[in-house]
């Protein structure tokens, strides 16, 4: 049984998340597909349905279709009933402002109307973009307890990262004294995952003193650190911000280690099975003859044929004779031709490989993507929805191919070099 | 307006005998099946595919699983404003102090449901087989042939004629034509046609028939009603399926259906099929993928998300959840829900109901795939087979059983424990 009362939940889904290239060329980075069967989102929304929270507000901006579609009527992760419910909270023109959202605080602040008829003595405000399990039934217990104004998720990371996050200096009763933001000479090892519980009073009040503040980290609680009480609920599991292709495929290699952190299945993460694609509806996965596969997780629907080491699959992927596909994630029905070879590769859905093809071929990891050397540099190569990549094509590594790609009539030599895109 | 002029009917009464342990606690048509599924979901799907959209389940051995299963009918689309799954258990009224006492009573003592529901077509089908097939062409020729009953047929081996009712089907169309002779089980038979127990009624006559059938001491559409019907000189028809047909009976029947969802041409294509299940029964929805460790081996064989496989898999069928330890082997197998094969153990020709453990170092059935193969063993639910123990083929296992219940000592072929 849950000890709060019911607190109301604000996720933040709007971002561009442009650091996951083509992967979020359709969709918003909560929707991009993670571990086979689930969307970036589903943690969020199951922690919270895990909690015992039952009424969200999911904030989007950028590319919502997919994301809408995904989120559904609810049902999914059980908001459905006469007093639960999510709603999707699109940016609004209003009497003065017809602004699109400058910022976390800022799209906060643009629907305190949503806070207002939904009232509640606490506000948590979540990221829609991280892997990660947390009940928050405690941290609000905590936040009560301390008797705090916010109070901020924090775990402890490698000093050499504390310069994507925002730090706090703590006191020896948890109490944040000081933060910087992304700094780049930390004080500290303790980052804040962007999670927050509000005293509802607090955060109304809070955000009512200078419409210029859009940022929680940059402005809201700077202040609040100098003159009220934030406090730091530390947190000591798996926590991933896969904001970046490196950070979203080694979350997917963590799933399918046999020692893995993640575990979708025993963290009760739930995803919508009647968003579109259905995933679960499928058969289960067949392995046929002569089939090889290990350290891998493959979802249902899928067909091997092949070879498959270290990779995660989605629903009804194919992986035909002779083909080999290594420490890769492939989406929904893609298809992979016999003979094929795809190393270190992030399909998206539907795209199809012929037959020989190699795809991630060479070890020159070392020439980062032309166009976009701080997204791929390590030697994964991309592959755009629905792309067509025709019989017998090589492509090196930290390749990009859009999505779209139709490679029929690609002229001689079939070939797309390390680090280009196409 | 638009309303539904098709009632269908699943007759989903009975758990049989020969299935044993695997319908102790559960009618046959619940009977999980193609490693995510139940049997009734292959009629389910059809009727979802044919757009039938009022169906009745006529349900009475332990109905629990199989209300359960079927839940509110979304999983097969079937929750509208006229589209609707009733399941309709026996009752007492005045009259009728009874039991279903067959198929025919069943529909009988639900005279009221289906005249209040007024359908142009009664379709009655089991809920015990495995096939794909679109009733609305059945439907089309028994219109056409203004017939009072249109039962659809499939070619059988000779052999196997005297399990099933069996017509002379007249060469009148390709689809079909009218029934010459029909007979339940006979000894021989000429014919090959054998009744699939996939019967379209006309409201009227089976109206008419079942109630003059109340007077006899059987109730049975095979062995009693389409007798009848072919006395009496009412216009009867066979429609010639050509399909797959899957029997579920008895153990070696479910066996090998469930074999034909493998090999390099499957006769089984779910995906194809479009199968569809209740997702929220048993909570497979909530599975993670499937996820192969470092140790496995899998050939030939289906496995469902939320197994995870660090042993050998060959030639067998895993429902969710099922664990396959390191170096232990499962060969030509039909795991159900959450079974557990520790390390080192050897399952071969098992079949096994759900939630049950097998130890370490367990032997089932004769291992080695070149020898005469064995019957198949049969595991009920909730079993915790012993560490090291060794146990022959064809074994029948009673749910339940805990590790101290257990016989010390091996367990020759064909014992029964319970």
């Amino acid at each position: 049984m849950k000890k709060s009362k019911d607190a109301l939940v604000l996720l933040l889904a709007g971002g561009v998340g442009s650091r996951l290239n083509i992967l979020v060329g359709h969709r918003a980075k909560p929707a991009v597909p993670f571990a086979g069967l689930y969307r970036i989102i589903d943690f969020s929304l199951s922690n919270v349905m895990n909690s015992g929270l039952t009424r969200v507000g999911v904030l989007t901006q950028y590319k919502p279709l997919s994301l809408m579609r995904h989120v559904g009527t609810g049902d999914a992760w059980d908001f459905t009933g006469r007093t639960r419910g999510v709603k999707i909270l699109p940016p609004r023109t209003g009497e003065q402002d017809s602004d699109w959202y400058k910022g976390t605080a800022d799209a906060i602040r643009q629907n305190i109307d949503f806070i207002q008829a939904n009232p509640a003595d606490e506000v948590v405000i979540l990221s829609g973009d991280h892997i990660y399990h947390m009940d928050f039934d405690a941290m609000i217990t905590y936040h009560r307890h301390k008797k705090a104004d916010v109070t901020i998720g924090m775990m402890v990371v490698p000093k050499s990262q504390i310069h994507q996050f925002g730090a706090g200096i703590t006191d020896s009763d948890n109490r944040i004294i000081d933060w910087e933001e992304k700094p780049k000479e930390p004080r500290t090892n303790l980052a804040s995952m962007g999670i927050y519980v509000f005293k509802t009073s607090y955060l109304l009040e809070a955000l009512s003193h200078d419409r210029r503040e859009s940022d929680f980290g940059m402005h809201i609680l700077p202040r609040a650190i100098g003159n009220d009480r934030v406090f730091a609920y530390p947190f000591y599991g798996y926590w991933r911000d896969v904001g970046t292709i490196q950070a979203f495929w080694e979350a997917n290699m963590d799933v399918i280690r046999p020692d893995a952190e993640i575990s979708p299945e025993k963290w009760g993460i739930r995803t919508n099975t009647e968003a579109d694609g259905r995933p679960m509806d499928r058969a289960p996965a067949r392995f046929f003859n002569g089939s090889r596969v290990c350290c891998s997780m493959i979802s249902a629907g899928c067909i091997i044929e092949g070879v498959v080491e270290n990779s995660v699959l989605s629903p009804g992927v194919v992986v035909e004779k002779g083909a080999v596909v290594r420490d890769s994630v492939i989406f929904e029905d893609s298809v992979i031709r016999s003979g094929a070879v795809v190393d270190l590769v992030i399909c998206d859905k539907r795209v199809e490989i012929g037959a020989g093809a190699v795809i991630g071929s060479g070890d020159k990891a070392t020439v980062a993507n032309k166009a976009y050397p701080t997204h791929l540099y390590t030697g994964i190569t991309l592959i755009g929805k629905k792309a067509f990549l025709p019989a017998g094509i090589t492509v090196g590594r930290n390749c990009v191919v859009a999505p779209n790609f139709d490679g029929r009539n690609m002229p001689a030599p079939l070939e797309i070099a390390d680090g280009l895109s196409a | 307006m638009f309303k539904p002029t098709t009632l269908a009917m699943i007759l989903a009464g009975g758990r049989v005998d020969e299935l044993g342990v695997l319908t102790c606690y559960r009618p046959k048509a619940a009977v999980p099946f193609g490693g995510f599924a139940r049997v009734i979901d292959f009629p389910l799907s059809n009727l979802m595919q044919s757009g039938i959209e009022l169906i009745a389940i006529l349900s009475q051995y332990r109905s629990y699983s199989l209300i359960n299963h079927i839940g509110t009918g979304a999983a097969w689309d079937m929750i509208g404003r006229y589209r609707g799954i009733s399941i309709l258990p026996p009752f007492k009224d005045y009259e009728s102090p009874h039991w279903y006492r067959g198929s025919a009573d069943a529909v009988y003592q639900n005279f009221d449901f289906i005249k209040y529901h007024d359908p142009k077509e009664i379709l009655i089908l089991s809920g015990d087989h495995i096939y794909h097939m679109d009733y609305r062409d059945l439907i089309q020729y028994h219109n056409e042939k203004n017939a009072d009953l249109t039962a659809a047929f499939i070619r059988v081996p000779a052999t196997e004629t005297h399990r099933f009712g069996v017509a002379d089907i007249d060469d009148e169309d390709p689809q079909g034509g009218r029934l010459l002779s029909y007979h339940e089980k006979p000894q021989r038979s000429d014919s090959i046609w054998a009744s699939q127990t996939v019967y379209c009624f006309k409201p009227e006559t089976l109206y008419r028939v079942l109630e003059e059938n109340q007077q006899s001491d059987s109730y049975e559409f095979g062995r009693d009603i389409i007798p009848m019907l072919m006395e009496r000189n009412a216009r009867v028809y066979g429609y010639k399926f050509d399909g797959y047909w899957g029997y579920t009976r008895t153990i070696e029947e479910y066996w090998q259906t469930s074999m034909d969802l493998l090999g390099a041409e499957p006769k089984i294509n779910m995906e194809e099929w479009g199968l569809r299940t209740n997702l929220e029964h048993r909570g497979i929805r909530d599975c993670q993928p499937l996820k192969v460790e470092d140790n496995a081996e899998i050939d030939n064989s289906l496995i469902y998300n939320g197994c995870i496989i660090d042993g050998t898999v060959r030639n067998s069928i895993l429902f969710p959840g099922v664990h396959v330890e390191k170096g232990a082997r499962v060969t030509d197998s039909v795991l159900f829900f959450n079974t557990v094969v520790g390390k080192n153990s050897r399952l071969n020709r098992v079949i096994c109901d759900v939630n049950t453990t097998f130890g370490c170092n367990v032997r089932v059935g004769s291992g080695n795939s070149a020898e005469k193969q064995g019957n198949i063993s049969v595991f009920g639910w909730n079993n915790q087979v012993p560490d090291n123990i060794q146990i022959g083929s064809g074994c029948t296992v009673y749910p339940g059983m805990t590790v101290a219940s257990w016989p010390r000592g091996p367990i020759g072929d064909g014992e029964v424990l319970r």
